[in-house]
C-alpha cells in the first residue's frame, strides 16, 4: 500500500469504495465520451444549488463537477447526462434558489442525483480551499501538532477541571440494587 | 501484495502456538506469551504500516488502513441503508485497530458482569451474566493500564483541557454533571514507557504518528519480537482452521496474497480477528466432526453481536470551538454509566468528545442530506463542538455474523453478512443521550446541536461469547472453545455483555488473563 493508492481511492464516496482487490481492479473505467460543456455548466449549477455556501467561490465546485464527471462510467454517463438535461428543460440554469431547490428535491431520490451526491459529498469538503474557507487547517504533524498553536485557545468559557471528580460514583440507582 | 516476516523463523510443521490477528487481543497474548518463552507464529491479515506511512488526511487514511474487504449487511439500523457495505470501521494492519483507536479506557463496572440478575429478564434480549466478575478481572485491568498508559491511573497525570473539551467539560458542569475528565485515556500526557507525551495534532483515527498513543504496534509486537520467540506474518490471512481426528486444531490455513495456500502446523490457536472476521473464520472452518461450524455446539457462534448504543452530537455555536485541535476523546462524562431505570432503560453509557475533519463530516452528521440544512452544519465547522455517546446495548441472538450465501471475497471465500436490529432499549438509551447532549450544549450557548446517527462500528462485540455453561456460549471463562480445548478466542468476541465502556482496556486486560492461563497450562502440560 502507498501513499498514492490512498490518494487515489480518496476521490470515492464510502459506499463506493472498492470492496476487496478484486474489486479494484474491475472497476467501471472512466468515460471516454463526457459531457457537453452546457451540461457540464448545468452540473456546476447542481452543485452550487444542492450544497449552497454563499461565501465560497465558484472554484470548489468547477473542480467537484470534474471529479463528479471523472467517476462517471459510460454506462452512468448517460443516466447523468439526461438527468442533467431534463433539469436544463424546466429552466433549471435560471431558476432562483428557492424553485431551483425544488426541482433537485423531486429528483433526489434518481440514480443521477445520488451518483452525484456521493461523489461530491466527498470531493466538495475534502478540497483544500474548502478546508481554508471553513477554519480547518489539515495536516498538522509536520507542524509539531497544535500543543504550542492554539489546541487550547478557546478562551470564552473559563478553563473546566481536567481531573476526575473526588467522590464516588453510584452505578446502580434502581429497587434492584438491593438484590 | 505479498506476506512478509519478521523475527525467529518457525517452520510451517512445528506445532506452535497461532495468534491470528495483531491487535488489542492478538497483539497482547502474543508478546505476554514470547515473554514467558512460548514460540508463537502471529498471522496478521494487513500490511506492516508504522508511523511514517500514515497520513494526517481523513480520506487517505481511511483508504490505507481501514477493513474494506468485501462484506454484507441487512437489519434496521441505518448502517445497513447508509453504508450497506462498511458495517464496521477497524483496521487491517499490523497492530490492528489498536493503530486508530480513539483512546478512552474507562473499566467495566462491575454490575455489567452481572446484567441477567441485575437487569432481569428484557424482551428480546439475550443477556447473560459472565463466568467471571469485576474482582477476577481487577488486578488484570492494573497490569492493562500501566501497559496503555491510562492517564488519571496509577499517579499519571491527566492530558490538558483542549478546545473541545472546555466546551463539553463547561457544559457538564453547568447541568450539573460531577464525573467528566479528560481521561482515563491512552495517550500519554507526558513520557512514559518510551512513548513521548502527546503533541495534540488531532489525528487519532488516521494512525497517530508521534507514538505517543498505545498500540500494539509500537508496544507488544516490537517487544515481542525482542523475546526472539515470535514470527510476525503480515499479509497473512487465515482463511481455515484444520484439526485432527481427536478434535483438536492442529494448523492455520492462511493466504499471503500469492498463489498458494500456506499452513502452519499448530498445537494451539487463538483466534483474535475482531467480531466478525472471527465468528466467520470459525463459521469457515466447518467440518464433519464441527457441521455448524468450529466450536458452535451451543449454536451461539456469530450471535449476540453487540455494536454498543451510539451517536453523535454536534453543536453549533457564535464564537470559535476549533473542536480538531488536539486529543480527538481526551474528554469523557460518566454522569449517565449507570443503572437506572428511572431513565426509561437498563444498562448506561458515557458520553465522550469527538472530532471529524470536514471531509468525514460532511458524509457522516446527516448521510444522504444535503441543500441549507446541510450546508448550514458545514458552514459552523470552526464553531462546532461534538461529542459521542458510548452505551450497553442488548445482546440479541438475531443480529449476528453469518455467512453470505452469494457473494464471495477475491479468494473465492464466502463475505460476512451482518444483521443487527436497534433493540427498544437501545432506542431509548440513544434518545436520553441526544437529549443529555442538547442539555449540555445548550448550557453553554449552542445555536443549534445535530444528532447525528451511529457511524459504522467501531466497538464490535459478542459472537464467541463466554458462558458458564457451555449450552449458553462458545467459550469458558479463559475464552476457551468449551468444544476444542486448545482454540481460544482473544478479541473483544469474547464479551458475554458488552457493558457501557470503550472495549480496549477489557480486551487487553482479558488478552492477558486468558495469556497467563495458556502459559500456566502449557508448563503444567495439560493443554
Amino acid at each position: 500500500m502507498t501513499a498514492q493508492d490512498g490518494a487515489d481511492l480518496s476521490q470515492q464516496a464510502p459506499e463506493q469504495l472498492p470492496q476487496d482487490t478484486a474489486g479494484a481492479e474491475t472497476a467501471p473505467a472512466k468515460s471516454a465520451k463526457g459531457l457537453s460543456a452546457r451540461q457540464r455548466r448545468l452540473s456546476i449549477r447542481l452543485l452550487r444549488v444542492a450544497y449552497p455556501h454563499d461565501r465560497f467561490p465558484d472554484a470548489p465546485y468547477e473542480r467537484t463537477a470534474k471529479r463528479v464527471e471523472e467517476a462517471t462510467s459510460d454506462e452512468e454517463l448517460d443516466s447523468l447526462a439526461q438527468g442533467l438535461d431534463a433539469l436544463d428543460a424546466d429552466g433549471f440554469m435560471d431558476a432562483d434558489e428557492d424553485s431551483a431547490t425544488a426541482a433537485l428535491r423531486a429528483v433526489d431520490q434518481q440514480p443521477f442525483f445520488r451518483q452525484i451526491h456521493s461523489t461530491a459529498v466527498v470531493a466538495l469538503y475534502d478540497d483544500r480551499e474548502v478546508w481554508d474557507l471553513l477554519g480547518y487547517a489539515g495536516s498538522s504533524f509536520e507542524k509539531g501538532g497544535y500543543v504550542s498553536r492554539g489546541f487550547d485557545d478557546l478562551d470564552w468559557l473559563p478553563d473546566p477541571r481536567i481531573t476526575e471528580a473526588d467522590e464516588t460514583r453510584v452505578e446502580i440507582v434502581t429497587d434492584r440494587a438491593a438484590q | 501484495m505479498t506476506g512478509q516476516t519478521q523475527g525467529k523463523t518457525i517452520d510451517q510443521n512445528e506445532p506452535v502456538v497461532v495468534i491470528i490477528g495483531s491487535g488489542a487481543g492478538g497483539g497482547t497474548v502474543a508478546y505476554e506469551l514470547t515473554s514467558k518463552g512460548v514460540p508463537v507464529v502471529l498471522l496478521e491479515a494487513g500490511p506492516h504500516l508504522t508511523a511514517d506511512d500514515w497520513l494526517n488526511d481523513e480520506w487517505p487514511a481511511f483508504s490505507q488502513m481501514a477493513w474494506l474487504d468485501a462484506r454484507t449487511t441487512s437489519g434496521s439500523w441505518r448502517v445497513a441503508t447508509d453504508f450497506p457495505n462498511l458495517p464496521a470501521w477497524t483496521v487491517k494492519a499490523v497492530g490492528g485497530t489498536t493503530t486508530h483507536w480513539a483512546g478512552a479506557t474507562p473499566r467495566f463496572m462491575a454490575h455489567e458482569f452481572r446484567t441477567k440478575s441485575v437487569y432481569g429478564g428484557i424482551d428480546g434480549a439475550n443477556l447473560l451474566d459472565w463466568p467471571i466478575t469485576l474482582e477476577d478481572l481487577a488486578p488484570w485491568y492494573d497490569r492493562a493500564e500501566q501497559a496503555l498508559g491510562s492517564t488519571h491511573r496509577h499517579g499519571r497525570p491527566p492530558l490538558p483541557a483542549n478546545n473541545n473539551y472546555k466546551v463539553f467539560a463547561n457544559g457538564a458542569q453547568r447541568v450539573g454533571y460531577r464525573f467528566y475528565a479528560t481521561g482515563p485515556y491512552g495517550t500519554n500526557a507526558e513520557p512514559y514507557d518510551g512513548r513521548p507525551a502527546s503533541i495534540q495534532d488531532g489525528f487519532n483515527f488516521q494512525g497517530d504518528k508521534n507514538g505517543s498513543k498505545w498500540s500494539t504496534l509500537v508496544r507488544e509486537i516490537p517487544r515481542a519480537l525482542e523475546t526472539g520467540n515470535l514470527e510476525l506474518r503480515s499479509s497473512a490471512q487465515a482463511v481455515r482452521i484444520t484439526h485432527d481426528s481427536a478434535g483438536k486444531v492442529d494448523g492455520v490455513e492462511y493466504t499471503d496474497g500469492g498463489e498458494l495456500l500456506n499452513k502452519q502446523a499448530a498445537r494451539i490457536v487463538c483466534v483474535a480477528g475482531n467480531s466478525i472476521e472471527t465468528p466467520r473464520l470459525l463459521l469457515m472452518s466447518a467440518s464433519s466432526l464441527h457441521p455448524d461450524g468450529l466450536a458452535n455446539s451451543s449454536g451461539q457462534l456469530g450471535r449476540n453481536y453487540m455494536r454498543h448504543t451510539t451517536g453523535s452530537a454536534y453543536a453549533r455555536f457564535e464564537r470559535p470551538v476549533h473542536m480538531y485541535r488536539g486529543e480527538t476523546m481526551a474528554g469523557i462524562i460518566a454522569d449517565e454509566a449507570k443503572h437506572d431505570t428511572s431513565r426509561g432503560f437498563a444498562g448506561g453509557y458515557y458520553m465522550e468528545t469527538l472530532s471529524l475533519g470536514p471531509a468525514f463530516l460532511a458524509s457522516f452528521i446527516e448521510p444522504g442530506s444535503w441543500g441549507r440544512e446541510f450546508t448550514e452544519l458545514m458552514d459552523a465547522y470552526e464553531r462546532t463542538a461534538g461529542m459521542w455517546m458510548v452505551g450497553e446495548d442488548m445482546p440479541q441472538e438475531r443480529n449476528r455474523v453469518t455467512l453470505s450465501a452469494d457473494v464471495k471475497d477475491n479468494l473465492g471465500l464466502p463475505v460476512p453478512h451482518v444483521t443487527y436490529d436497534d433493540h427498544p432499549n437501545d432506542v431509548a438509551m440513544r434518545n436520553h443521550g441526544y437529549a443529555a447532549a442538547d442539555r449540555i450544549y445548550g448550557s453553554v450557548g449552542a445555536l443549534g446541536v445535530h444528532h447525528t446517527p451511529p457511524y459504522p462500528s467501531t466497538h464490535n462485540l459478542g459472537t464467541c461469547r463466554m458462558s458458564a455453561d457451555p449450552a449458553d456460549g462458545v467459550l469458558n471463562e479463559w475464552g476457551q472453545a468449551h468444544d476444542v480445548p486448545n482454540l481460544f478466542v482473544s478479541d473483544g468476541s469474547v464479551m458475554t455483555t458488552g457493558a457501557a465502556a470503550n472495549p480496549t482496556l477489557t480486551i487487553v486486560a482479558l488478552a492477558m488473563r486468558q495469556a497467563d492461563h495458556i502459559a500456566a497450562e502449557l508448563s503444567r502440560g495439560t493443554l
